[in-house]
């Protein structure tokens, strides 16, 4: 009896396991889960995993999503960037705003003709009037904030042209109400669908939108959403300025850990990367031939992400209040095991203020290499190494990385100008004549104290942020400091160091895709954002209160872009920053976004940019007239 | 009579359970460091928008009133209790506001339920039927090896399980699909066949992972029971094999064993949490992680608050039931 | 002990190797195994490193047997104390009856019913970070000690009514001498499997914990271990001795401490006078 009994129990779990995999059904490779043709369906990473309110698409609400495509192909902006040239340019609107007076407080913006909303009816000014007013009258929105210290008033000329007068000063408008980098929150809605529904609670599904795709399906379950080009794509920003977008379909598609969407990209079923690791990247690179990153050969990441990474000290807590201190630890750091460590070596490395993205890298990094090299501290002693590209290339090759450019200029594209020494013995003498005292290998403070320092480090996103943290702390205690890493995630991360608790940190205050990056510059270092610590921070969250540097902030601020002053004075701004050291960069962001060729033709690579590979970005719909379907030329 | 007053001061402590419960879990969060404010502010603030100190401060004002959090700890404690009892709703999730909660828990619950009820269950009779055999008849070849294979498999952490069937059936072999993706409209065969078919990994890893240890528990259960003196005068009376098996050594074996799953139910969550994340799973406990890492309170105070009164009450239910288990408990 | 006996040896030697690995080797490091880049990366096996190095420049051996003696004292710290305090309680409860067993029930329900996984994400978020590995055990040991205190409640009621205590209580034995005499042997090969089960439960939340990037990562475990090779990619890039040897360790040092356990169950036994079993 029961061993009959347990022989069955046996053999139904056995056949369980076999027999429900065999009944199930896989999919042909030319569908998609979907349903839609895989030869003219694009499929793309989803950056910020499951969205699990996926039918959430009302662009002002706060807990909205837009990383899954919604604002990478569905909303248009007024005024978008390119990412090749460095340059803004008119997205909805047909001209950069066109200042009325010299106050920089009245404009006029007109919108470029032709273009319809998604169901056919026109976009005019009527529509930007109803989305003006909309947010100014919702409190509700977290925009609301933003718009109503923004616009003071606004005429509304014709179809196509409105005159727009500002509270302050605008300078700068095509920043504030459009795209520097990401995307831009100021986003047209059509009248004739939003006046009748109570904005604040409109959930806005299906969106009718103003972009070369609409959002035609989602999962319930928020693992993928399908977009459907516009058959009018004619009447978009997008088909008026390119032409007509390539793929039929646009998925962007969350597969799950970082396993899981490597293993998809082996198998086809991916074609666009976000941010993946070296190591995984390696994978990916042997197991699919047709894999490509932004280069051809090593390094093949893209260096040009606009935010460079280092530590961040609390500026008014002691021991960092202290200039000579902060210089100390930068000696005590081996930038080239960091390197390693990090990212194995495929950094570029940034020892000022903006990120070392090749178009700052050409206007500052490389124009004050001479400089850095010539500066002096006080007593004559010269910190900047300007070899480690030409060092870092030697450890490289002899781990056996091949394709290292030979010529120095090259070597320094490459892997950046030059870095602070690592020099201990210096440290050490920095840092006992600050009355810091070594004992028995340990670093004790002017109070006699043991020096701890606890670095902030994301846990399990932004991973670069995240390693150098674990780098730094491990080259800190190898100097004698009992420097551990605390991960956090995003909200306690983010929290902690607008108000201003926290000791050191991997945040990444230095940002910037153009060359006039002072909108940033301002909001990570004026002093006037300067709050107590506890309280959260509007900008300046390290807390670094330089008359200097904010100084030459405010001479920059009335000044446009492109007046002759700008880039002088924000190079002042940089040599007082290196002086003062109130942060410690290192490295600029290296992207891992591989795509996966075996479907497309003209996807962005550095042989072939026309945009860089920003996926994330509103600047993505750009992209879609340059991607075509292979075989069809 | 005393059947009637243990029930009374069983609903008691039942009540008192949840009560605590649920405080603890209200107040903990809220002596985070991080604020759902801040980490909306982050999160809008990280895409590089540009502001001014004092369009930052606007928009934090807004958006502390609109995520009701204004108000001292013992107002907004006593609201939460009138708003999940009076009304019925968890409010809006602050992460995604202004969707409410109730509407994301509704679509994401019955998933969670449907993978690890089954999957527990299934591991629980098949692990506990391997039990009985191995230590009840642990001389048999077939239960020894089941035995063995049961003291490989379970000390294998979860992932590693997940990743390793992963690996072999979905990259190697790929006879799963890579992606969770159901199709067809609910409850239509194409739906059920398509959400079964993509849940038998999450499932398997469960499974796999639950049933060593109810192998390993019933065999150290039923082999001191096999070894009691009822048993062994079961035997001199005569009484069949089988019989003794289910009628002596299951019986008695069977009690803590079911405790042990009326409990397990709790572990549903934390099963849940990585499991769901590493098959990208659309259930409770990925939302309930991502709760966590965004502040979302109004969201973690739903998905805690349901598990909380789920398991409380199938506890509950079992206590009510011992006796009809065994009946050789007389209460109190 | 008897020839009959061999899975107590065989535990009893695997462990040995264990306490050499995490218990004395660690002490004769020549460097501290968790700084990285120390070594070139990604070295094979060698006499020089005897399981190669990681991706971090690290040796993988030295490396496995600082985390073995880390997983080794939460496993061990974790279930000794949960079972104990889980045992007592339970007994407690079920023999005692009446207002210390309301109490000890309502608290074992509450920390079964709150889900602990959650809580101990916000726990080392309120931690900031510094939670040291006696920390997350003490936690562990909360969340821990009511699932045996149920279990042994249970037990204690049915052995209650059973007849051997009927009659020891008739004999005038006090309750604790009951306990003591004639209900622990019963009840020693059931706390012995739960001890092995909390071991490895508390290895296994602490991985857990360190996959999501929550445990005291700078800490060599064997769950950190995994963490950073899952982190390097070693699953699918295939440095199976970086990924391979925390696996392996866990699952050997639990296969250990079950022969262990039901060694000592069979030793128990046969002290009653009943045969092996």
């Amino acid at each position: 009896m029961y061993k009959k009994h347990s022989k069955i129990l046996f053999s139904v779990f056995l056949l369980a396991l076999v027999i429900l995999p065999s009944t199930a059904v896989v999919s042909a490779q030319d569908t998609t889960e979907v349903g839609t043709p895989r030869a003219t369906t694009l499929i793309v990473d989803q950056l910020d995993g499951r969205i699990d309110n996926p039918t959430q698409t009302n662009p002002y609400q706060a807990g909205t999503r837009f990383n899954q495509g919604l604002h990478q192909l569905a909303y248009s902006n007024m005024w978008e960037i390119n990412t090749a040239t460095g340059e803004q340019f008119p997205g909805l609107a047909a001209e950069m705003p066109e200042a009325l007076n010299d106050d920089y407080t009245s404009f006029r913006i007109t919108l470029r003709e032709n273009l319809a909303w998604s169901d056919g009816e026109p976009i005019t000014t009527a529509d930007m009037a109803f989305t003006i007013d909309m947010v100014l009258n919702t409190p509700e929105f977290p925009y609301h904030g933003f718009l109503s210290q923004v616009v003071d008033s606004y005429e509304v000329v014709d179809d196509l042209t409105m005159i727009l007068n500002t509270k302050r000063s605008e300078p700068r408008l095509g920043y504030t109400l459009g795209v520097h980098i990401w995307g831009d929150a100021f986003r047209l809605v059509p009248k004739h669908i939003w006046e009748n529904e109570d904005p604040a609670t409109f959930q806005n599904y299906p969106p009718v939108v103003s972009g070369p795709y609409t959002l035609t399906d989602v999962d319930p379950n928020g693992n993928w959403f399908l977009y459907t080009k516009r058959a009018d794509w004619e009447n978009t920003d997008v088909g008026q300025i390119f032409g007509e977008p390539g793929p039929e379909y646009v998925l962007f598609r969350f597969y799950g850990t970082e396993e899981r969407r490597i293993i998809a990209g082996i198998q086809n079923q991916l074609d666009i990367f976000t941010d993946i690791s070296p190591e995984a990247w390696d994978i990916l690179r042997d197991a699919n031939p047709n894999a490509r990153a932004w280069h051809e050969d090593f390094p093949w990441a893209n260096f040009d992400d606009p935010c460079e990474r280092g530590i961040v000290f609390s500026n008014t807590q002691e021991p960092w209040d202290n200039q000579n201190v902060r210089w100390a630890v930068a000696l005590a750091t081996d930038i080239k095991s960091v390197g390693l460590a990090t990212f194995a070596g495929i950094l570029r490395v940034s020892p000022l203020a903006v990120p070392p993205v090749q178009v700052i890298h050409d206007a500052f990094h490389k124009p004050m290499r001479e400089w850095m090299t010539e500066f002096a501290f006080e007593d004559g002693y010269q910190p900047f190494d300007p070899n480690y590209a030409v060092d870092i290339a030697a450890i490289l090759a002899d781990q056996g990385v091949e394709g290292l450019p030979a010529d120095e200029d090259a070597l320094v594209d490459l892997f950046g100008v030059g870095w602070w020494k690592h020099d201990p013995d210096k440290a050490t003498e920095m840092l006992q004549a600050e009355g810091f005292t070594l004992e028995n290998g340990a670093w004790h403070k002017p109070d006699g104290s043991p020096w701890q320092i606890t670095i902030n480090s994301p846990s399990n996103f932004e991973v670069q942020s995240q390693r150098l943290a674990f780098a730094v702390a491990d080259n800190w205690r190898a100097f004698g400091i009992d420097a551990t890493v605390q991960q956090m995630d995003s909200g306690t991360f983010w929290s902690n160091y607008s108000r201003g608790e926290f000791d050191a940190g991997s945040y990444w205050p230095g940002c910037g895709a153009l060359p006039d990056s002072w909108d940033l510059l301002d909001a990570f270092w004026h002093k006037r954002h300067i709050v107590p610590i506890g309280q959260p921070a509007p900008g300046n969250a390290m807390r670094y209160d330089s008359d200097a540097l904010s100084g030459i902030l405010d001479q920059i601020a009335p000044l446009p872009s492109d007046h002759p002053d700008t880039i002088p004075l924000l190079t002042e701004f940089e040599k007082q920053f290196i002086v003062e050291r109130p942060w410690l960069p290192m490295f600029g962001t290296s992207k891992f976004v591989p795509v996966i060729t075996t479907y497309w033709d003209g996807l962005p690579t550095a042989d072939y940019f026309y945009e860089g590979p920003w996926w994330w970005w509103s600047l993505f719909k750009y992209h879609m007239p340059f991607i075509q379907p292979k075989g069809d030329g | 009579m005393q059947f009637a007053k243990f029930v009374v001061t069983r609903i008691i402590a039942y009540i008192l359970v949840i009560w605590i419960g649920i405080t603890v879990v209200f107040f903990v969060p809220r002596f985070m460091p991080s604020d759902p404010v801040e980490a909306m502010l982050g999160r809008i603030m990280t895409r590089g928008a540009y502001m001014e100190a004092e369009q930052v401060e606007a928009m934090r004002a807004t958006l502390t009133q609109a995520f009701g959090l204004e108000g001292t700890l013992a107002e907004q404690y006593f609201g939460f209790f009138q708003r999940t009892f009076v009304t019925r709703e968890f409010g809006p999730s602050l992460s995604m506001f202004p969707t409410p909660v109730n509407e994301l828990i509704g679509r994401a619950l019955p998933w969670t339920l449907a993978l690890l009820l089954s999957s527990t269950i299934i591991a629980w009779i098949v692990g506990n039927a391997i039990g009985l055999l191995a230590g009840y008849k642990s001389r048999w070849i077939s239960s020894r090896t089941l035995e063995i294979i049961a003291i490989f498999v379970y000390p294998i952490p979860y992932y590693i399980t997940a990743l390793i069937l992963i690996i072999l059936f979905i990259h190697i072999n790929p006879i799963f699909p890579l992606f969770f993706s159901v199709q067809g409209e609910a409850w239509s065969w194409e739906f059920v066949s398509s959400a079964v078919y993509n849940s038998v990994l999450p499932a398997l890893s469960i499974v796999i992972v639950g049933f060593g240890w109810w192998v390993l528990s019933m065999k150290a259960l039923s082999s001191s029971i096999s070894e009691e003196d009822f048993v062994y005068f079961a035997k001199l009376k005569g009484a069949g094999e089988g019989r003794i098996m289910t009628a002596y050594v299951l019986r008695n074996a069977i009690l803590p064993q079911v405790t042990v799953l009326a409990l397990q139910i709790g572990a549903i969550f934390n099963g849940a949490l990585i499991t769901e994340i590493l098959f990208s799973y659309p259930g409770l406990g990925t939302m309930t992680y991502n709760a966590v890492l965004q502040a979302d309170y109004n969201l973690l105070m739903g998905t805690i608050t349901i598990s909380i009164i789920a398991v409380a009450t199938s506890t509950l239910i079992i206590d009510l039931l011992y006796p009809f288990f065994d009946p050789r408990i007389r209460q109190r | 002990m008897r020839n009959s006996n061999p899975r107590l040896r065989v535990g009893i030697v695997i462990l040995a190797a264990f306490i050499l690995l995490g218990g004395i080797l660690p002490f004769f490091s020549p460097e501290d195994p968790r700084a990285w880049i120390r070594h070139p990366r990604n070295l094979p096996p060698s006499a020089e490193h005897l399981l190669g190095t990681t991706n971090l420049g690290q040796d993988t051996f030295w490396l496995l047997s600082y985390a073995t003696q880390n997983s080794l004292f939460i496993g061990v710290f974790v279930a000794f104390f949960a079972t104990l305090i889980g045992v007592f309680a339970g007994l407690a409860a079920g023999f005692l009856g009446g207002v210390p067993d309301r109490i000890i029930t309502l608290f074992a329900d509450v920390f079964i019913v709150v889900p602990s996984l959650p809580i101990l994400i916000l726990m080392s978020s309120l931690l900031q970070g510094r939670a040291s590995l006696v920390l997350i055990s003490i936690i562990l040991i909360l969340f821990n000690w009511p699932w045996p205190a149920r279990q042994m409640r249970s037990i204690a009621l049915s052995m209650r009514e059973r007849q051997f205590v009927n009659t020891a209580r008739f004999s005038g034995s006090g309750t604790f001498t009951i306990l003591a005499e004639e209900i622990a042997p019963h009840i020693f090969s059931w706390a012995m499997a739960n001890f092995v089960n909390t071991v490895l439960v508390a290895i296994a939340t602490e991985s857990g914990l360190a996959v999501i990037g929550l445990s005291s990562l700078e800490e060599a475990t064997l769950g950190t271990m995994i963490y950073w090779a899952l982190q390097h990619q070693a699953l699918l890039g295939q440095r199976w001795w970086w990924i391979g040897s925390p696996v392996v360790a866990i699952i050997v040092l639990f296969i250990c401490l079950f022969l262990l356990s039901t060694g000592i169950a069979n030793l128990s036994a046969e002290r009653r006078g009943h045969g092996d079993a």
